[in-house]
């Protein structure tokens, strides 16, 4: 045997051609056909115009232009402002409520008994409800959007995290006792990281539950906010300021799920390798 | 510095009918001043709970544990004790560094010393470029490093340690052995580590203490006659001293056997 025959050949070390190809792919596939899929609603949409008169089905082009012309004047950054200011406060309500409850739930057992109840009613009984309610005890001023809010979409936080806490790693809380950690370095040093998954899953649909009671608390009767933009459409009847009014809103919460959840997300959860070989 | 002293350490476990299982049976020993004691004995015989009953995780049903430091007791001043966990059991979202500083404020070290102490622990288990790394970053080995690191960095009266390596590849827990071996005879550190691994309380061990299963009771306690520096696994003299080890073990296991 010569000595060459043990070297590996060039061919034999370069990585397979499947693997360049599969990456171009995975890019393809990941944003193209995210771009493909909007293309598709909007022709779909363009599609619809031809069957229904501009009253009931405004064409998308002018319906978009409609968007940029409330952009443009300014009603978009005020109306919108309030909205987000009651989703905002409604939402930072429930997470001081809810964190530390669903911990203890998660926790302290004669709690969870105690809890558990009013938790899961409180997650069955629906947005409207709640929004009607709250108008009803507060008046139609800002407090009842906010308790609207907060009260609608508390529940499912407690309950994401108290799940969230019974899953937690109990050897590490034996860790940081025999180092005598304090109780609240329990809290932020051991037990909230390990709940940063949860808590952004609990956002994202709090964040989503909390649209669309702030929507309708709005139609009540605000004076000023997005649902207040879409019942005045609604009462010239133009299907195209609805529309709109909606588009934009969808713009905004776009912009929360992949810039500020998304932002959030990458730079708690940075600690983590990122291994996602079993997806396809 | 320090030592331990366990006088008739007795302990229960509720059995799932209600009664009581024992545990520890009046277990008696000291461990060695300045050097690593292991207690040895099969999985299962109440090791693990002997050691969590020294660090206080346990409470003991009968007896007592001290620490005795310069010749007095520091049972009522809670002794500082390091621990040494089976799997590292790091705070995975805080960098290495971040992981000692953990234990630092937690054993309410001054801050003024946490600079100088970082620095000399992650040098000693040879971590000192890996410092901001995040755990889930660095081998298995690597993250036992950090945790023996974490152990020593609050200066233990006595340091604690579960089967340490038993849950590495065979080679890097030969090495970790080794490693941690020289540190602690270096820092003269009185240790105390649990081990089901015969030949590992033999090169480790100052002391060994052997038990016995469920209830662990002390069947023999042997000093080892090397001294740490001389103890070569493929030397003759410490296969003779790991030999007798294995029979007294092996012994018991066939007593027990008999009984059972």
């Amino acid at each position: 045997m010569n000595a060459e025959s043990v070297v590996l050949g060039e061919e034999n070390i370069a990585p397979p051609a499947v693997a360049k190809v599969g990456e171009g792919w995975k890019f393809v596939q990941a944003n193209g056909l995210r771009i493909g899929s909007i293309i598709a609603m909007l022709l779909f949409w363009w599609g619809m115009t031809f069957l229904f008169p501009p009253t009931l089905m405004p064409h998308p082009v002018e319906t978009l232009s409609e968007v940029v012309a409330i952009i443009g004047t300014g009603d978009f950054f005020s109306e919108m402002g309030a909205t987000l200011r009651r989703v905002g406060v409604g939402f930072g309500i429930a997470m001081l409520v809810a964190v530390p409850l669903g911990i203890l739930m998660g926790t302290v057992r004669s709690l969870e008994h105690f809890f558990e109840p009013p938790v899961i009613l409180g997650l069955t009984m629906p947005g409207l409800i709640w929004a009607v309610l709250a108008i009803m005890f507060f008046g139609l001023n800002e407090t009842s959007a906010y308790a609207a809010v907060s009260i609608t979409i508390c529940p499912m936080l407690a309950i994401s995290l108290w799940q969230g806490t019974k899953s937690i790693d109990k050897d590490l809380i034996d860790m940081s006792t025999a180092f005598h950690a304090s109780p609240w370095s329990k809290v932020v040093d051991v037990i909230l990281p390990q709940l940063i998954s949860h808590i952004l899953a609990a956002i994202r649909y709090g964040l989503g539950l909390a649209w669309k009671v702030v929507v309708v608390v709005e139609m009540f009767g605000f004076s000023n906010g997005v649902g207040y933009q879409v019942v005045r459409g609604f009462n010239v009847f133009s299907m195209k300021q609805v529309l709109a009014w909606a588009i934009t809103f969808l713009i905004v919460m776009i912009f929360i799920e992949f810039g500020v959840i998304g932002w959030l997300e990458a730079k708690v959860t940075r600690w983590r390798p990122r291994v996602q070989a079993w997806r396809r | 510095m320090a030592y331990v002293h366990v006088e008739n350490a007795v302990k229960y476990f509720p059995r799932e009918d209600g009664s009581d299982m024992l545990v520890l049976d009046r277990v008696t020993f000291d461990t060695k001043e300045f050097g690593i004691t292991c207690l040895l004995g099969p999985s299962g015989c109440g090791k693990s709970t002997l050691l969590n009953a020294i660090s206080g995780l346990e409470h003991l049903d009968g007896g007592q544990v001290e620490v005795i430091s310069n010749g007095g007791s520091l049972h009522s001043e809670s002794p500082r004790l390091g621990y040494v966990f089976q799997d590292a059991r790091l705070l995975n979202w805080k960098r290495v560094e971040d992981n000692l500083r953990f234990a630092l404020k937690g054993m309410k070290i001054p801050q003024t010393e946490w600079p100088q102490r970082l620095n000399k622990y992650l040098e000693l288990v040879g971590l000192a470029e890996f410092r901001s790394q995040f755990p889930l970053y660095l081998s298995g080995g690597m993250r036992q490093r950090v945790g023996l690191a974490r152990g020593l960095v609050i200066e233990p009266e006595v340091l604690l340690m579960d089967e340490p390596f038993s849950k590495l590849d065979q080679l890097t827990a030969r090495r970790l052995r080794q490693e941690t071996l020289q540190i602690c005879a270096q820092l003269k550190q009185t240790t105390v580590m649990v081990t089901h691994d015969v030949e590992e309380a033999a090169y480790m061990g100052d002391r060994i203490v052997i038990l016995c299963t469920r209830p662990a009771r002390i069947v023999e306690i042997y000093d080892n006659p090397l001294q740490p520096g001389q103890r070569d696994m493929d030397d003759s003299s410490f296969i003779q001293f790991k030999k007798n080890l294995l029979n007294t073990v092996l012994k018991l296991m066939e007593a027990e056997e008999e009984i059972s």
